[in-house]
């Protein structure tokens, strides 16, 4: 009997597990109906229900350089909104509003009579804007904090940082290349639970608040920048050019310390600027690099052993023909050594020695030295250049390359590639970006120097520095570049441009450049020029030295290298070329006034128009943050009142009726 | 104290079911409360305390034999009933309910002691009670009577999952026990003007609602429907594979109710979509299917009894939680296993995992 009864127990055990496992089944089952056979349907009402919810925009992390002077920041502004259902008396509160907002009445009207129960009426009000809607206390009118971009330095370094759309998404530069990681999360309002079924208490509650995302360093010194900046446009605008680049790089590491371009634009307004003054051509174009392209020449017929420095070539008395194209040389040789040829430029001797090189060997050299691929440097829009592959050189191509035409380079390419002429052989890659810090300041992640591969030996180098500082002594053609107290190994370019009409090469239009590294017995800066179309001189070493000079001189003051030699002479030369000393301090270079420039007193800018305002800005070094558009009618502080310890300047503009 | 031989009896299927679902639990509670504004201890971290705090009370309940609870479990009913009792007279009222009994330095729920503790007053009296036909009508009436009290008491509370809870622990120790089809009989006769009483006289206005939003979501789309439309749209959004780690939406943008707790397998669904419900079904499947058959193996009648007890309550938790957020069953507050976030739960459940292991371990000693 007992057994018996054991045995039933265990049937309905079996019973029960059965009943649960059915139970468990219709779970799945339901599971099932709801995931697979209703799950688009419940997308929908899922979607549907977004619809109540709006996006805040999210904060942007810091751009700094890499002493943290900030080059780009985050301000908390108010956005205002509002709820028309809310809303009893909508052409009054229209009417109240639209002085405020630089709007009509019969358009905000139509805002406000719309369907939705919210809608944006303006993002990112001034405080005090704001502050005085908030004032009127008007039903159906709220406020929430959003984030806006600011650029305290205006237009230094604006084509390396880039500038942020309205939506907050970077459009250029770092502020593109890196969005993912300087761009916070989203934050997001309920505008309409109560249409859910919550109360209404529970409105326009922020749900989830937006959060500031990463902050970067940059690699690049704000004051070495300010220095290139400075030197470029006056190289510019002086010979009367179209515009121009330079960039200075750590000959070691490929650290960019500075990118400059010329004309410059305030990315505050970067709206009011054509893509062409957006563009940084630094990387984003390619140039035929004329002259300065037989330093690579060079190198690869010495470390190939097929010359000496010393080996003497014809130099045909400055006219040689090959295949259906006469070379002519500036200044007419019988022979020249191989470092004469690089002194002198000469494009005969460059094409013989590309001779005995032979394409093959050329070929694969230039490529080592990274001509006709990216050079992957961390910014957006990066050229290749154009260096043919080797089977499709005819003719008088291998001549030509030889000396720089026919191929075209970027300017980050051609300054990396020096560079490891420069630290002895090694290419390096170019960046942009040191470290990226949380929000809190803490290290994230490190950029390390990277080495892309080893093009020629320490002593084919050494040879070829040596040959380069020929060229800035007595005689040769980057006289203008040399320095006082330090040895500068350089090269000149004077390179013809394209002419779109004709696809000839262009009588008038040309491209001057200058590369060099300094100080040439210990390289620490590589450092390139180019002016394109010069009016006054085509070629590089009248435009474009003398702007390497300066820009050396005054960087290596900074950076204190301290030159040999013939020190009583140099501090003298330093002293007159140096710009008032840069502070370092973050702290105080955080306010709207630029460190840099002395500028004390506020101007008067009512009544002018934007451009007017900007190149005033431009030319007394103010930093001004601009509102609305039309004529300015308002400023802080008010005109001859001084600007140093004023929390913000700013001018307030409105459309002229 | 625990035997040397019991440690090589150790149950390792059994604690490996429920390690991983409570890990599966705190990953979801992390994804849960993402969007939440949190003061101290983020709520996965807690849970994760209160997973390892489970484990000790495992422990401990191993290393003594339950047939203490077979002696003392007449006392345990008759301490609960007076604690039920001090609940309604000076219980902490929170929430418009009143089912916390404050110590002092801790409060304790009495209403949830008495799951374990109505298992155990079972499994005695049904131990003693011999049938060879099935339970007739007159060997219920002493039971019903051990199940009226507590049930009511928490009814007055009021906390309606609870009771119901008590209930179906019952309902199936009594079916393992045996009925005859008379008993079934009977009692579903006398149960209609029963359920007319209680729908009148018992339940409050809120429980009808819940009741009545159940069979009708639509009735108030406003009101406390509102939880089952928003639980169903996040599953069922979720679709095949889900959205993924901390991205469903309707948990991020917090459209989800008490989504940490009550509503965390709604979550869970829509993150990990139908092959995350699928591996998380099973694996509570199997872990009542292995209680079942901890209940079998068992040489012990009172053992097997409150094997069979226990299982019944982990089960009924499961399957009424996870029939709530997909829209099965109405909406009580009952959390999933091991798997929503809180302390009284989870150290409930592990109780029940205690008394499992600790008859799994003892089946050879008899």
């Amino acid at each position: 009997m007992n057994t018996d009864r054991e045995k039933w127990a265990r049937v309905r055990i079996v019973m029960i597990g059965t009943i649960f496992g059915l139970l468990f089944l219709s779970v799945t089952g339901r599971a099932f109906y709801l995931q697979i056979l209703q799950h688009e349907e419940l997308v929908k009402k899922a979607e549907r229900q977004h619809q109540h919810i709006v996006q805040l925009t999210p904060g942007r992390g810091v751009i700094m350089d890499r002493n943290g002077t900030p080059l780009a920041v985050s301000v908390d502004m108010d956005s205002c909104y509002a709820e028309p259902r809310r809303i009893k008396d909508m052409d009054g509160t229209a009417g109240v509003l639209a002085p405020f907002l630089g709007t009509s009445k019969q358009e905000l009207l139509k805002k406000l009579s719309c369907d939705k129960g919210f809608v944006w009426i303006e993002r990112r009000l001034t405080p005090e804007v704001a502050a005085r809607i908030k004032n009127l206390k008007l039903t159906g009118i709220g406020f929430v904090s959003e984030s806006k971009r600011f650029y305290p330095n205006s237009e230094v370094a604006s084509h390396v940082v880039g500038f942020t759309g309205v939506d907050p998404v970077g459009l250029e530069g770092v502020e593109r290349k890196y969005d993912s990681v300087i761009l916070g999360n989203t934050g997001y309002m309920v505008t309409e639970r109560d249409a859910l079924g919550r109360d209404i208490a529970l409105k326009d509650t922020v749900i989830k608040n937006s959060s500031p995302g990463k902050n970067i360093v940059l690699t690049l010194d704000k004051n070495i920048e300010y220095i290139a900046e400075k030197e470029l446009a006056k190289a510019v605008t002086e010979s009367g050019a179209k515009n121009g680049m330079a960039l200075v790089m750590e000959s070691d590491t490929g650290r960019v310390l500075a990118m400059a371009n010329y004309p410059t634009f305030n990315p505050n307004a970067y709206a009011h600027y054509s893509q062409a003054v957006l563009r940084n051509r630094v990387v984003a174009d390619s140039f035929e690099p004329g002259s300065t392209f037989k330093i690579f020449l060079v190198s690869a017929a010495l470390e190939e052993r097929i010359l000496r420095p010393t080996d003497l070539i014809n130099c045909e008395n400055g006219r040689y023909t090959v295949a259906d194209r006469t070379i002519h040389d500036t200044h007419s040789f019988a022979r020249l050594s191989v470092s004469d040829i690089l002194k002198y430029s000469s494009n005969i001797g460059a094409a013989k020695i590309g001779f005995k090189l032979g394409d093959e060997r050329l070929f694969r050299y230039l490529r080592n030295f990274g001509f006709g691929e990216r050079t992957g440097v961390d910014l957006p829009g990066e050229s290749p250049g154009n260096l043919r592959d080797k089977h499709r050189w005819y003719g008088v191509d291998l001549a030509t390359i030889s000396f720089g035409q026919g191929v075209s380079v970027s300017a980050i390419q051609l300054v990396s590639a020096v560079s490891a002429v420069a630290n002895g052989g090694t290419l390096m890659k170019p960046y942009i970006v040191e470290r990226i810090l949380d929000d809190s300041g803490r290290e994230v992640q490190k950029f390390e120097p990277q080495v892309v591969r080893r093009v020629i030996s320490t002593d084919t180098a050494k040879k070829v520095t040596r040959m380069m500082e020929s060229v800035t002594s007595e005689g040769g053609t980057g006289l203008n570049a040399a320095i006082d107290g330090f040895l500068v190994a350089g090269k000149t370019g004077t390179a013809q441009k394209a002419d779109p009409v004709t696809h000839g090469y262009s009588a008038t239009r040309r491209t001057g450049s200058f590369i060099g590294f300094v100080p040439a017995d210990k390289p620490k800066l590589t450092i390139l020029v180019v002016i394109d179309e010069p009016k006054t001189s085509p070629y590089g070493g009248v435009v474009a030295a003398p702007a390497f000079r300066s820009i050396a001189v005054n960087a290596l003051a900074y950076l204190k290298i301290m030159p040999k030699g013939e020190t009583q002479k140099t501090p003298k030369v330093v002293a007159a070329q140096t710009p008032p000393p840069p502070k370092a301090d973050a702290a105080s270079e955080g306010d709207a006034l630029d460190a840099t420039t002395g500028v004390a007193v506020m101007p008067d800018f009512r009544g002018m128009s934007m451009r007017r305002v900007m190149q005033v800005m431009e030319k007394r070094g103010i930093n001004i943050k601009l509102m609305g558009s039309g004529r300015a009618v308002e400023q802080n502080p008010p005109p001859g009142q001084t600007i140093r310890g004023v929390d913000e300047v700013w001018i307030k503009f409105t459309p002229s009726a | 104290m625990i035997d040397r031989r019991l440690l090589t009896n150790i149950d390792w299927m059994l604690i490996g079911f429920v390690a991983a679902i409570c890990l599966l639990g705190i990953m979801n509670i992390y994804s849960a409360t993402t969007p939440y504004k949190i003061v101290g201890a983020p709520y996965y971290l807690k849970q994760l305390y209160w997973v390892l705090f489970g484990l000790l009370v495992v422990t401990v309940i191993c290393s003594l034999d339950y047939h203490i609870l077979e002696d003392f479990s007449y006392w345990f009913y008759g301490f609960l009933i007076i604690l039920l009792v001090a609940v309604l007279v000076v219980g902490r009222r929170s929430m418009g309910a009143t089912r916390w009994l404050s110590l002092g330095f801790f409060n304790v729920q009495p209403s949830e002691l008495m799951k374990i503790v109505i298992i155990a007053t079972f499994a005695k009296y049904f131990t003693s009670v011999q049938t060879v036909n099935g339970l007739s009508v007159k060997d219920v009436l002493f039971p019903l009577g051990i199940l009226a009290v507590p049930v009511l008491l928490i009814m007055k509370q009021p906390d309606l999952g609870t009771a119901v809870l008590v209930l179906l622990i019952a309902l199936s120790i009594a079916v393992y026990v045996g009925l005859r089809w008379s008993t079934v009989v009977t009692f579903a006769v006398v149960m209609v003007p029963l359920t007319w009483f209680g729908w009148a006289k018992l339940l409050r206005p809120y429980q009808k609602d819940r009741i009545l939003d159940f069979l009708n979501p639509e009735r108030s789309r406003l009101g406390s429907g509102y939880h089952i439309i928003q639980s169903k749209i996040a599953v069922g959004s979720g679709g095949v594979f889900g959205k993924g780690f901390v991205k469903g939406t309707q948990s991020q943008l917090r459209f989800l109710p008490e989504q940490h707790t009550d509503f965390a397998f709604s979550v869970f669904a829509e993150e990990w979509g139908f092959i995350g419900c699928l591996v998380l079904i099973v694996l509570y499947l199997v872990l009542v299917l292995w209680g079942l058959n901890i209940a079998r193996r068992c040489n012990d009648r009172f053992g097997s009894l409150l094997a069979v007890g226990v299982t019944a309550m982990l089960f009924w938790h499961i399957v009424i939680n996870m029939g709530m957020v997909i829209g099965l069953f109405p909406v009580v507050g009952v959390p999933l296993p091991f798997f929503s976030y809180g302390g009284t739960s989870m150290i409930t459940s592990m109780v029940g995992i205690g008394i499992l292991q600790n008859i799994s371990m003892r089946r050879f000693m008899f």
